[in-house]
């Protein structure tokens, strides 16, 4: 974030600048900032300034050029600082007013803010020549930041008593105001996104918690996620709009782990919930190239959070109905194609030293120490519930994955249960398999799941995979733990993704899983019958 | 269970963060907060029983739609709902039924006969026109609509 020279920088500076507690402002800036934006937003409702709002702009121009307001960018910077911090202190001013109904309350302080919401927006377009683009966009970023530090501050400073209004309606009336079909405006459009995904993610919920709610309706409002996922031509803010939905979920999950959801996460949750829907059904193409991110941080518990993104397949595709009797899903055209996937997952196998231990094994076949130290590599802790390294588990799981359909491609083959057996690759899945205990298995169980989606070469591999460690389980806990992985995912509502169901019916239609002899299936009644019920749906003509 | 991996107790940080959450929960966001100021219709968010229509109809945003509204509903939209897209469909609406709008008196005027003069710069004869201020439909005879005044923007 910190990077010198940038947007960020600006931004950064903004920030600096009001959390520096040795600011000296000249004597008579108070005032005359105050004097100023009283004057602006009196012009700004004036009949005239509805008729002429250029001309009204000018003359205002003018007065601050006559307090000298406009001589230094630190003048600009400090008269920012200062009007924010008058129109915030006036909103407090209106809330703590009691007899108010709560409509009165907002008409006044929508009023002070739109007004100065205005200027902002006016002195950027104005700023430096038509042409100069740079002015515009630093003395954005500037301001960004400012009202970033004025509502940091706040927060820390008065804890529970914050509010999340007037810093809402900035931003967004600002973003609205910025996003105007206009030429000037639209020739910076990109530098204005980013500047506002970068303000965005420097107050992330879990940086400034007291404004999460207005977070995630500025994150999710109709016309930012137009703009970041429709309008911006190649798709330039897809990695930035990702990374504020990283955000969001890295914040939920240490709530949403424990299962224990107060009404405060509940809501945050299902509004989070909502946003992944729309985005499911109007950008489903973002949700499969950066499902593998999503699901890194996703707590593996949330699973129908996790099914949302995992269902998501590219508008242009037909997915032919799991449940159509003698499914050849190797005959699919599609299944030879590999996914896209815009996270770098083999850079995130550390240390170095152990990717270089991984490649040279799935080269040579050996060392056998290699597997036999696995586990010890993917352990991070004693304790239960928190031993493994979950991202380094996806990403290895993922990485043996792509490496073993290009070693079977290499070989002038496809994928399919009996090319992928006997290989380095099936060794380390056999072996994390077998050696972890219950909870790795999950969790490593859990990093294969997360690939079957739509028909791709990735969802066929793993399909395979679950289904050939099934097949050749030492154990029936391995078994049930399988099961179990797929049935979780099936149980809970729609969607559920295709790969998924794909998998679950080959598991209990072809007999030579002999999944109805197995113990666990009968356990319990309740758990029979829902076996029962579901091969119901799965299959048309049940033989048995 | 549903935390397959146990609970794992909060952290102090993420104790703290639920506190500010917590507090904010009570002072959420207002639909209002993310629009543009509506001064006579402000939003007043109210609890409705479920039997009485929770939203409206389909399609109910198109010029169609507005169409079949009342002139009187069209005239309410137009000049309680500004700067909205009910008010550009209710312009439309009232475009097609041949309302024409002044922009000095800021008031709809609909031929209530063959004007007697047409010339270059007005056209003179009998009119109806809306009156916002008595709400209600008027007769204007004689009246001189000059074509300075005419608001004939396309509205696409």
């Amino acid at each position: 974030d910190r990077a010198q020279g940038g947007p960020t920088a600006h931004i950064h500076s903004g920030i600096l600048q009001v959390r520096a507690r040795d600011f000296d402002d000249p004597p008579g800036l108070m005032e005359k900032t105050e004097y100023l934006l009283r004057e602006w937003i009196s012009i700004h409702y004036s009949a005239t300034a509805g008729r002429d709002p250029t001309r009204a702009f000018s003359i205002f121009v003018q007065q601050m050029n006559g307090h000298g307001i406009l001589k230094t960018d630190d003048l600009i910077t400090r008269f920012f600082r200062l009007s924010t911090q008058m129109c915030v202190d006036l909103c407090y001013r209106f809330l703590a007013e009691t007899p108010n109904t709560p409509t009165l309350v907002r008409t006044k302080c929508f009023h002070t803010l739109d007004a100065f919401v205005r200027l902002i927006a006016l002195l950027v377009k104005h700023s430096g020549d038509a042409s100069n683009t740079n002015t515009k966009i630093n003395l954005l970023n500037k301001v960004l930041g400012i009202v970033a530090g004025v509502l940091l501050q706040d927060h820390d400073n008065r804890l529970a008593e914050f509010q999340q209004l007037p810093y809402h309606r900035i931003f967004i009336m600002l973003f609205l105001e910025l996003n105007a079909p206009e030429a000037v405006l639209e020739a910076i459009n990109y530098q204005v996104l980013t500047a506002f995904c970068h303000t965005l993610h420097i107050l992330r919920p879990a940086k400034a918690p007291g404004f999460a709610y207005a977070w995630l309706e500025l994150v999710s409002h109709r016309v930012f996620i137009g703009r970041m996922l429709s309008v911006t031509p190649q798709q330039k803010g897809w990695g930035m709009y990702a990374q504020l939905l990283i955000d969001l979920f890295k914040f939920l999950a240490p709530f949403l782990r424990n299962a224990e959801l107060a009404k405060p996460v509940t809501l945050l949750y299902k509004g989070t919930l909502r946003v992944l829907l729309v985005l499911l059904h109007d950008f489903p193409e973002f949700l499969c190239d950066y499902h593998y991110g999503f699901c890194d941080v996703i707590p593996p518990n949330c699973i129908q959070m996790r099914n949302v993104i995992l269902s998501a397949f590219p508008r242009n595709m037909r997915l032919p109905d799991p449940f159509t009797p003698n499914l050849k899903v190797d005959m699919l055209p599609e299944i030879a194609h590999a996914p896209r996937l815009l996270t770098n997952f083999a850079s995130m196998i550390q240390p170095v030293s152990f990717k270089k231990d991984l490649d040279s094994y799935l080269k040579a076949r050996a060392p056998v120490t290699f597997l036999s130290e696995l586990r010890s590599n993917l352990q991070v802790s004693n304790e239960p519930g928190m031993c493994y390294n979950i991202p380094l588990m996806n990403a290895l799981v993922l990485y043996v994955g792509t490496q073993a359909i290009t070693f079977i491609r290499n070989k002038g083959l496809t994928p399919n249960m009996s090319t992928i057996a006997h290989s380095s690759h099936m060794d380390i899945f056999q072996n994390l398999a077998v050696d972890l205990d219950t909870e790795g298995r999950y969790l490593f169980l859990n990093a294969i799941a997360n690939q079957l989606r739509y028909p791709n070469s990735h969802t066929h591999y793993f399909s395979c995979t679950l289904l050939y460690l099934f097949a050749e389980a030492n154990t029936e806990a391995i078994q049930e733990q399988i099961t179990r992985v797929l049935l979780e995912r099936l149980i809970v509502n729609r969607p559920h993704p295709w790969g998924l169901l794909i998998t679950f019916i080959e598991l209990i239609k072809n007999p030579t899983y002999k999944f109805w002899n197995h113990e666990f299936v009968h356990c319990a009644p309740e758990i029979e019958k829902l076996f029962e019920s579901v091969a119901r749906s799965c299959m048309v003509q049940k033989q048995v | 269970g549903v935390a397959p991996l146990g609970p794992v107790p909060l952290q102090k940080e993420h104790q703290c963060q639920f506190q500010m959450m917590e507090a904010a929960y009570y002072h959420m966001p207002h639909p209002s907060d993310s629009e543009r100021l509506r001064t006579y219709l402000p939003r007043n968010p109210v609890p409705t029983p479920l039997y009485y229509h929770q939203v409206p109809l389909p399609h109910s945003d198109t010029v169609e739609f507005f169409q079949r509204l009342s002139t009187e509903t069209l005239f309410f939209i137009f000049y309680y709902m500004e700067g909205t897209k009910a008010q550009y469909l209710a312009a439309k609406a009232l475009k097609k039924q041949s309302w024409r709008f002044h922009t000095k008196f800021m008031m709809w005027f609909q031929r209530h006969e063959e004007p007697k003069i047409i010339n270059e710069e007005f056209e003179q004869g009998t009119y109806i026109y809306f009156d916002y201020e008595k709400w209600g439909q008027r007769k204007k005879e004689g009246f001189t609509f000059e074509y300075k005044y005419l608001e004939d923007r396309d509205l696409n």
